[in-house]
């Protein structure tokens, strides 16, 4: 059970290299969150800042209250699962799972209750008398999580603990952390750079660029309503898609000028636009692939453009094709007739497109 | 020798598992360890046995036999027990303690030895013949992978790496000076730099996930014959240290990707203090002022941008521009010239250099 606030935390190596700068946030009891973005964001040295392994250099972090900036990571009551993990090769999976409580003295009765509950839980009792090389890659990453379970600790802290899994097996361990996750009802704090292990299991996605926070929401808001052009292009998969357009204001309603094409924007789009007073100036239009949708010919606007790529990916197809320079990216439906070297003639879902600043990249509107 | 501490716990397993009680007493009587039911020799008794040509001898119902090491008597083992199989059992005893006492000797002998090759004090001579009586292969792709960790417990660092790195592999841990874990890591013939790096890695992040200590490590160049551990152990204290000066958000260094640090460490800081003098003049404080650093910092991560520096730090593009042109006023360097920046970031590193060899 615990709760962690992290107030203004900075973190400045002494060469000047700022790796994390004025971190806010506050996690509840029981809270599954991820911090996610590129490599060099800031988002495993923020984790060892928790974790206690790196210095604060400003800032403060709490747990359940208490000032944690001087704890040892020892006895912060935290436990780790790293991206690299050895199991103990001449051990059994039961001694691997008590070594570290063996390393700290815990007395005899109360490793092999922790230990034999871990397993219960990881559903390795029948393997607790097997060595690492007897098991298989998603038992042995088990056995690595089971070695964390055993000291009950407040806070679990996850650094890209699946990404030396191979694809498939990441995929069942997502599942099997999301499960233990329920199991335990304890904070989970998890680092990866893959958008979708973030957007599957976290309760809240805490999204980083250059050591700074870039927004802190939950996946399905992240997804809809992303704060500036880095998370929109971040979140999803494919990635949003991005096009220049002009803005054009006529009285209470706005379009948007792409090619020969004006694209009215609905009321709520519009008044945002007004508002910002961006008539006649750029702006970047964002339109997620699946909201790209085939025209009729009914519809007030539309856009034709050749497929430079079709990707079947068994209950989706994925059409490749550029609009005024940009490369657009298409999520339509397996019985699509079109293949590439195709004319396609497309329209958006008004309702879905998103406007962010050229300049600052924030978004206008969602 | 081997301590009290791991005899008694061989001889409290023992006796769990035979219900005879053991006392060890040395060559005068005295008592090194005992389990809780044993029974004392008489010392009188334990010197006469000592000096006599038997192994061993039956004093009512106790059997005293002797533990030897390399022929010399190392203890006199007292056994008690109401079963016939007492004299049998400390038997076994003895061949266990005797057996103990060898290996011990042979992996102390093996920790002489790596710190006496590590430190440059064999002859070659004498690495080619210890070696061999060692049982340790002379040609063998190995490195040195030096760990600094912050713990008081070394033994807790050394518990843990022993368990990922076993002698069975031909991997050896060692300590030379204090704080530092010294691993002989041998290697398959077709492993690289990566798959050492990766090796570190994972016993970095294996001693902050169980022992929960901060870590550093460093490695020297592969080596093929034992004789030449000595420059990989080199190399890897250096590169430890110039991690620890110029790359300190890294917790792992390889010496083969040292960068510009690597020149930087090895000039004589006299010659860094003039050079320093030459920069910055009478304000050499201000290579550490947090705004300075910050900043500079930040413009070279950006290649030189001025907007982009300016909205990396929150700050207006002006204020960079009064920051930059307020640097050019006291060191003369105008770091949007590529010539500027160079001998400011230099300058900024031998900086940290000199400071570091003021404060060690």
């Amino acid at each position: 059970m615990a709760s962690l606030s992290l107030k203004d935390i900075c973190k400045v190596y002494p060469n000047g290299f700022q790796a994390v700068k004025n971190f806010n946030m506050e996690i509840e009891d029981k809270e599954f969150i991820i911090f996610v973005g590129p490599s060099g964001c800031g988002k495993s040295t923020t984790l060892r800042m928790i974790a206690g392994l790196e210095d604060i250099s400003s800032g403060e972090f709490r747990i359940d209250g208490v000032l944690m900036n001087d704890v040892e990571p020892k006895d912060r009551d935290i436990a780790m699962v790293f991206q690299n993990y050895a199991l103990y090769p001449h051990m059994t999976v039961y001694d691997n799972m008590a070594f570290g409580l063996k390393l700290r003295k815990v007395p005899k009765d109360e490793i092999d209750k922790a230990v034999r509950e871990a397993a219960k839980i990881l559903d390795l009792t029948q393997l607790l008398d097997r060595k690492p090389k007897a098991l298989s890659g998603g038992q042995r990453q088990r056995v690595a999580m089971g070695r964390a379970i055993v000291r009950s600790p407040k806070v679990f802290l996850m650094d890209e603990p699946l990404s030396n899994l191979d694809a498939k097996l990441r995929v069942q361990m997502r599942t099997e952390i999301a499960k233990l996750h329920q199991r335990l009802g304890t904070t989970i704090i998890y680092v990866t750079h893959d958008q979708t292990e973030a957007m599957t299991l976290g309760s809240r996605i805490v999204v980083m660029k250059d050591g700074i926070v870039q927004q802190i929401d939950s996946p399905q808001n992240l997804y809809d309503n992303p704060a500036n052009l880095f998370v929109a292009g971040f979140m999803g998969s494919p990635q949003m898609n991005f096009i220049e357009a002009k803005v054009k204001v006529s009285g209470q309603s706005a379009s948007l000028l792409i090619e020969d094409q004006e694209i009215v924007l609905p009321a709520d789009k519009a008044k945002a636009v007004i508002a910002g007073g961006y008539d006649g100036k750029t702006v970047i239009m964002g339109i997620r692939p699946e909201n790209i949708i085939e025209a009729d010919g009914s519809e007030a606007y539309r856009f034709k453009s050749t497929v430079n790529v079709y990707e079947l990916l068994g209950a989706e197809v994925f059409l490749y094709f550029d609009l005024t320079g940009a490369n657009i990216t298409a999520r339509v439906e397996p019985t699509t007739k079109v293949r590439p070297g195709d004319t396609v003639t497309y329209t958006f879902d008004t309702k879905k497109i998103h406007i962010f600043d050229k300049e600052t990249e924030v978004t206008i509107v969602n | 020798m081997v301590s009290a501490q791991i005899l008694r716990s061989c001889l409290n397993e023992l006796r769990d598992i035979t219900r005879v009680e053991f006392c060890l007493q040395d060559s005068q009587g005295g008592v090194v360890t005992a389990t809780s039911g044993a029974v004392k020799s008489e010392p009188r008794l334990v010197t006469a046995l000592s000096a006599s040509m038997v192994d061993s001898q039956v004093v009512g119902n106790t059997y005293m036999l002797k533990v030897l090491d390399e022929d010399e008597v190392a203890f006199i083992l007292s056994a008690t027990g109401s079963s016939d199989s007492v004299f049998m059992v400390a038997r076994m005893a003895v061949s266990e303690l005797q057996h103990m006492i060898a290996a011990y000797k042979e992996r102390y002998d093996r920790h002489n030895f790596f710190q006496d090759l590590l430190l440059d004090n064999l002859l070659l001579v004498d690495v080619a013949n210890r070696a061999r009586k060692l049982h340790i292969a002379e040609i063998q792709p190995r490195a040195i992978i030096l760990f600094e960790v912050e713990a008081d417990d070394s033994q807790l660092v050394r518990q843990l790496l022993s368990g990922i790195f076993t002698t069975q592999n031909g991997d050896y841990l060692s300590e030379v000076e204090q704080g530092g874990v010294i691993l002989v890591k041998s290697l398959e013939s077709n492993t690289d730099t990566a798959g050492l790096e990766q090796a570190a890695e994972t016993a970095i992040d294996m001693l902050n996930m169980e022992a929960m200590v901060r870590a550093r490590a460093a490695f020297g160049s592969i080596v093929m014959e034992l004789k030449d551990l000595s420059k990989s152990y080199k190399e890897a204290r250096m590169a430890l240290e110039v991690g620890k000066i110029f790359y300190a958000e890294r917790n792992l260094t390889d010496y083969n990707r040292l960068g510009i640090g690597r020149l930087i460490y090895q000039l004589p800081t006299g010659l860094c203090r003039i050079f320093i003098r030459e920069i910055f003049g009478a304000n050499e404080e201000m290579a550490f002022d947090p705004e300075v650093v910050a900043t500079v910092t930040t413009f070279f991560e950006n290649n030189l941008n001025v907007s982009e520096t300016a909205r990396r730090l929150f700050i207006h593009r002006n204020t960079l521009v009064y920051r930059i042109e307020k640097l050019q006023k006291d060191t003369g360097l105008d770091i949007r010239r590529f010539d500027d920046a160079l001998i400011l970031q230099v300058a900024l590193m031998v900086s940290s250099y000199v400071r570091y060899k003021s404060a060690n």
